[in-house]
């Protein structure tokens, strides 16, 4: 069995500016075969998706190796990389990403005008087909706006097969429409995958497609397992924990000049309410303080509160 | 035509139909830029061919002869002078100058009734002619007589702008309107009572010399400037080139004028194909994810430019055109007897419809840019 995705310590780094860095892949390694229907689970924030755009040469890694049905793809400029997309990988989005103002048939038909190889009767023939495999046969002529969820995904998935691509790759394609439709869905691939040996990696939430593909992964900041992971982090990204972070400081400072506004009005309060407010203020700033350190120790950072 | 590029026509079209008040509004800054141009540069094109028929009528004359200053300096045995050059056919002695009827300034020519009508198509509209050597007549042209009030036998008296007492006469006839309108202003009279107007006895303000061949006129030019040093000798070639100048000046300003309406019109453009790949750019990180190029964007946002200003280029030059009628219209309402032939030029019209097309290639290739640019991850990023 040949592969069809071969990935080597890919590594994907964004720069936030200001000196932020976030890791989104931390050196994947991935074998996929021909045939396979792959999988991917993980929280948001993990790198997921970045990985999807990365199999499917929408973005570049910072540094590693992609090699997609045996052509190595990490070299490739804009424009080989679009030839590429549009021959070797078919996409299936969470919100369909249809063109709105093409009828089902046009969006289904449009890769293959992209790529120009059939003639326009042979297109239209086998977009036509297309439709009819995925059960759209009576919905050709409708607008996206005129289609449900489910029967714009199945338009997306009859796209995604038209140039006959490698793989097709998959983000959240259950994640917008109803359980039942999402359940339809997730049987016309797995029964695509299985009668035409379509390759298929899907990230997704939905544990339904966990249960019908051939193999999962999992996904935990930047790193991928073929186990899942033993502890679910509460707060997955520093950059969550520093914002939070930033939030306590704020409120430390609010506090500060509170108390400090309260003490200099001591004599325009009655003492009962005056000190009711003085020990519920000085509580909570306690408790900050507290946090403020928990937060400082885990973040590795030096605590800035003095 | 390659088959994406149907496509992106079928999609910016359709785009452009979705948002229709947007479209239409986008589509108005364009026409009204245009049909500007087109209405301004036909009225100018119609003044600059009636000024040019006026002046071929009111001259006919291949050179003139004229004092330097506007006075009436030259004397009348000039013409003698003039006739006896080999080439010369005619001489015609006239003097124009401004006068004043009551506080109105009138253009007045003094020229004798046997030399206007050997030189001009004299029509009249009412009343008779002059009479050689009759002093106390005058004749209007119908329009001047019409913003004046003047009829037939109404006494009107007349002033030279240097002061002075007024002189009285009666008007015997107007003048009607022939050809393009000229010889319909003015007030006319004989030489011999413009001589007295201006009390000018035996001199005038131009000599019209009329060729035998017009090919002469260069060289006859140069014999006049030799042979009468303090006159100004002016070849009608060189005046109508001289016309043609300010004629050019006037349609820059009004070109200047259509460029402003032009550029609202342009950035109108910019604004909407903005939008529309701002809102789109989902759509645009998909189209790129399933294959397309660069050039497969730009040519889609490019073509929304391009149909947006075909289509306010078209209605454009219609409704130019309709307006110069419409102003045609309503200058005769307000009773002015001004008529500007209204000119269809072709190349007016193409040239406007040119300038529609590149401003929408113009205007449309920034944010088409722009589109082309937007990268194919944005298909994946949920906001």
């Amino acid at each position: 069995m040949s592969n069809i995705v071969e990935l080597y310590n890919v590594i994907k780094t964004y720069n936030l500016g200001e000196g932020i860095k976030v890791e989104a892949l931390r050196g994947v390694n991935l074998k996929i075969a021909r045939g396979e229907f792959v999988s991917i689970q993980g929280p948001s924030g993990s790198g997921k998706t970045t990985l999807l755009n990365i199999i499917g040469g929408l973005d570049k890694p910072t540094s590693g190796k992609i090699i997609i049905d045996g052509t190595d793809i990490t070299p490739l400029g804009e424009k080989e990389l679009a030839r590429f997309r549009r021959e070797k990988i078919g996409f299936i989005f969470q919100f369909f990403n249809l063109v709105p103002l093409l009828t089902a048939l046009e969006n289904v038909e449009l890769p293959m005008l992209f790529s120009g190889k059939l003639s326009n009767k042979e297109i239209q023939e086998r977009a036509i087909d297309l439709l009819k495999l995925v059960g759209l046969e009576k919905r050709m002529q409708h607008k996206p706006t005129q289609l449900s969820g489910g029967e714009q995904q199945r338009v997306a998935i009859a796209r995604a097969l038209a140039n006959e691509p490698a793989i097709i790759l998959g983000d959240e394609p259950t994640g917008n429409i109803d359980r039942a439709t999402g359940l339809r869905i997730i049987r016309l691939i797995k029964n695509l995958n299985e009668t035409l040996d379509q390759t298929f990696v899907i990230v997704t939430h939905d544990l339904a497609v966990a249960k019908a593909s051939k193999r999962t992964l999992f996904m935990t900041d930047g790193k991928l397992e073929e186990t899942p992971p033993k502890t679910v982090l509460t707060i997955p990204a520093p950059v969550l924990m520093e914002e939070r972070r930033q939030l306590f400081l704020a409120e430390l400072g609010w506090l500060k000049s509170s108390l400090l506004i309260l003490k200099e009005r001591r004599e325009e309060i009655d003492p009962d309410t005056f000190h009711n407010a003085f020990s519920a203020y000085k509580t909570r700033l306690e408790k900050i303080r507290k946090l403020l350190k928990e937060y400082s120790s885990a973040g590795g950072e030096k605590n800035n509160e003095a | 035509m390659p088959r994406t590029s149907i496509v992106a026509l079928k999609i910016a079209y359709r785009s452009i139909t979705r948002r229709k008040f947007r479209s239409a509004l986008t589509i108005l800054g364009v026409i009204i830029g245009i049909s500007t141009i087109v209405s301004l540069m036909t009225i100018a094109y119609g003044m600059r061919t009636q000024v040019k028929n006026t002046l071929n009528e009111m001259l006919g004359a291949g050179i003139i002869v004229s004092s330097r200053t506007s006075g009436v300096d030259i004397p009348e045995y000039v013409k003698d002078i003039i006739l006896n050059v080999s080439g010369v056919k005619d001489a015609v002695p006239v003097i124009t100058t401004m006068a004043n009827v009551g506080n109105q300034p009138v253009l007045t020519i003094g020229i004798n009734p046997k030399d206007a009508t050997r030189l001009y198509r004299v029509s009249l509209a009412e009343g008779r002619l002059l009479n050689q050597g009759e002093k106390d007549s005058v004749i209007f042209g119908a329009s001047t007589a019409a913003t004046l009030g003047i009829q037939v036998n109404d006494t009107v008296t007349l002033s030279t702008q240097m002061g002075g007492v007024g002189k009285k006469f009666r008007v015997v006839g107007l003048l009607r309107a022939i050809g393009t309108g000229e010889l319909s202003i003015g007030c006319f009279l004989t030489l011999d009572a413009a001589q007295e107007l201006v009390n000018r006895k035996g001199y005038v303000s131009d000599i019209l010399v009329i060729l035998d061949d017009p090919n002469l006129g260069e060289e006859l030019e140069r014999t006049f400037r030799t042979m009468f040093e303090d006159a100004s000798v002016v070849r009608q070639e060189e005046l109508m080139r001289q016309i043609d100048r300010i004629m050019n000046i006037i349609n820059g300003v009004l070109l200047a004028l259509g460029a402003v309406s032009l550029a609202v019109g342009a950035l109108g453009i910019l604004n909407t194909v903005m939008m529309s790949v701002h809102e789109r750019r989902r759509e645009i990180g998909m189209l790129k994810a399933v294959g397309a190029e660069r050039w497969h964007i730009l040519s889609l946002f490019l073509s929304e430019a391009l149909i947006i200003s075909i289509i306010g280029g078209l209605i454009g030059c219609g409704l130019g055109l309709t307006s110069v009628y419409l102003i045609q219209w309503l200058v005769s309402m307000i009773g002015l007897n001004l008529t500007i032939p209204l000119l269809i030029a072709p190349d007016i019209l193409i040239g406007a419809f040119l300038v529609a097309i590149s401003i929408g290639l113009i205007a449309g290739l920034y944010p088409s840019w722009k589109a082309a640019n937007v990268p194919p991850v944005e298909a994946l990023r949920y906001e």
